[in-house]
């Protein structure tokens, strides 16, 4: 445990040693900001359920630029080897790598939490789809991440470990658009698969066992990808 | 008591065998030096003994655990600089040490003295607070080596450690690689041959993946001037007992060339 938080912390100290971290977050919350208000405004609604979809569309170009270093630069520079031959479990530097995105990416979704408060200052919204709403939207960029972090894993290069990302995370967002060309189990399959259709539900205060097993098992299954792609030469 | 054991390692990269049945034993408290053209499979074997390669096939002891048992274990009693130091420029010295010291489990109330220690023994004071990519190549080799170290580990595997660093860095880090002779075993590749005549007391030398010379640096040398190594008898140049020459007879270059060679670089 000792050196997850190790590797988390080491992996935070870099996204705030360079400006990169700062800019991403103040242009993120600055256009979040304008969207909230714009929505708003024409909506005349107590309501962060648009809010929410818009987020998420801005999570699929924002996340892999967050996620584009975590192997790619360690393998470019060198560094991947010192890790694999410290005593430490692939399990533990892939894990590190993702809580330290992760926090990274709740202080993200944590400032806009002031939405919540003005909203609520204005009407009364329905607080516990607000609630469920940002559950959803945290759930989704910590998929998100685990598929940034997977095709990280694949490259040196951190452009196209970027370019592979926004390639899946576009699939995954639009494949409920080519549900029509489908029919029966095709066509439900494609809908669940995208993630649109489980934000959605979220967004409305429905929090069903179905779209957080998606969820959580979509980062399972990226997180051991991503340890197998990095441990496919050595010793376990 | 024998602190390394490889047994007939191969590796295997699809069609090119980059290691050929090598087998050799290292014991506690020796240096000695891993020779070898570039691509002769030097850094490939190293690799696999410090767990970040599999061999296709044999067998890997350190401390007399098995490598493909005990990973984790023996990791923790290797220390190891690979070719490129690798370092995080953006951390400061003691902050890269610092969490090089919490992955490899240093205690936490052993830590600060630990790096303190490590900081001195590599003459690291004046750089400590540095962000490491203002350092010198020789500095941010020290470092490398500084981390390789701070888990007091029991064998210490150095992949050409004074590469690309001028003559005056190059004994700094010769001079700490001697250091630590009485406190663990160390395993280097050079190609700058007149260095491992300095500090290693055996020889290692890899040809095309095979293990062709393992004699202690004496032997070979008197061995050499004797005429008595088979492959070396009828050289004319056995006269001159260098390492660099018997290096170069090794690899089939002739020393005309090979001097030509120097002299382009």
């Amino acid at each position: 445990m000792n050196k997850i938080y190790a590797l988390t912390k080491k992996e935070l100290r870099s996204y705030f040693s360079s400006p990169i971290a700062y800019i991403i977050l103040i242009a993120c919350l600055s256009l979040f900001n304008i969207l909230f208000f714009m929505i708003i405004d024409q909506n005349k609604e107590v309501s962060l359920r648009d809010v929410f979809q818009v987020m998420e569309f801005m999570f699929i170009f924002i996340i892999p630029m967050l996620t584009m270093k975590s192997f790619a630069e360690e393998k470019a520079n060198g560094t991947m080897e010192f890790l694999l031959t410290a005593p430490l479990t692939p399990s533990m530097i892939v894990l590190g790598k993702y809580c330290s995105v992760l926090l990274f990416y709740s202080l993200l979704i944590g400032l806009t939490g002031s939405y919540y408060f003005i909203v609520e200052y204005f009407g009364e919204p329905d607080s516990s789809s607000m609630l469920s709403g940002y559950l959803g939207i945290w759930l989704e960029g910590a998929l998100f991440i685990a598929i940034g972090l997977l095709t990280s894993s694949w490259t040196r290069n951190q452009i196209i470990a970027a370019m592979l990302s926004y390639i899946i995370l576009f699939m995954l967002y639009f494949s409920v658009t080519f549900s029509k060309y489908f029919t029966g189990a095709a066509e439900n399959f494609v809908i669940q698969l995208s993630t649109r259709t489980h934000l959605e539900n979220f967004a409305i205060g429905m929090i069903s066992i179905g779209d957080l097993v998606y969820y959580l098992a979509g980062i399972v299954l990226c997180l051991t990808l991503t340890r197998v792609s990095i441990n496919h030469r050595s010793w376990s | 008591m024998k602190i390394l054991t490889v047994d007939n390692i191969s590796k295997r990269f699809g069609s090119h065998l980059a290691v050929d049945n090598v087998s050799f034993e290292i014991n506690q408290g020796e240096i000695v030096g891993f020779l070898g053209k570039n691509g002769a499979g030097k850094t490939t074997l190293m690799r696999m003994i410090t767990s970040f390669l599999a061999p296709t096939t044999g067998k890997i002891l350190v401390d007399g655990d098995d490598i493909s048992k005990h990973s984790l274990a023996i990791r923790q009693k290797i220390g190891y600089l690979p070719e490129s130091p690798p370092l995080y420029a953006e951390m400061s010295v003691y902050q890269y040490l610092k969490f090089a010291a919490e992955i490899k489990e240093v205690p936490a109330k052993k830590l600060t003295v630990q790096i303190a220690k490590v900081i001195d023994e590599c003459n690291l004071q004046e750089v400590a607070k540095k962000t490491i990519s203002t350092l010198s190549k020789g500095y941010k080799q020290r470092v490398g080596i500084a981390q390789a170290i701070i888990h007091d580990p029991k064998l210490l595997i150095l992949d050409e450690p004074t590469s690309g660093l001028d003559p005056i860095q190059i004994q700094q880090v010769l001079s700490l690689i001697k250091n630590q002779r009485e406190q663990r075993t160390v395993l280097l590749s050079t190609h700058t041959l007149s260095e491992i005549e300095q500090i290693a007391e055996r020889i290692l030398m890899i040809k095309t993946g095979k293990l062709v010379i393992d004699e202690p640096l004496e032997t070979l040398l008197q061995n050499y001037k004797g005429g008595s190594i088979g492959a070396l008898g009828d050289n004319p140049l056995n006269k001159v007992a260098t390492l660099e020459q018997i290096f170069i007879d090794f690899h089939g270059v002739s020393a005309k060339s090979a001097i030509a060679d120097n002299k382009t670089q």
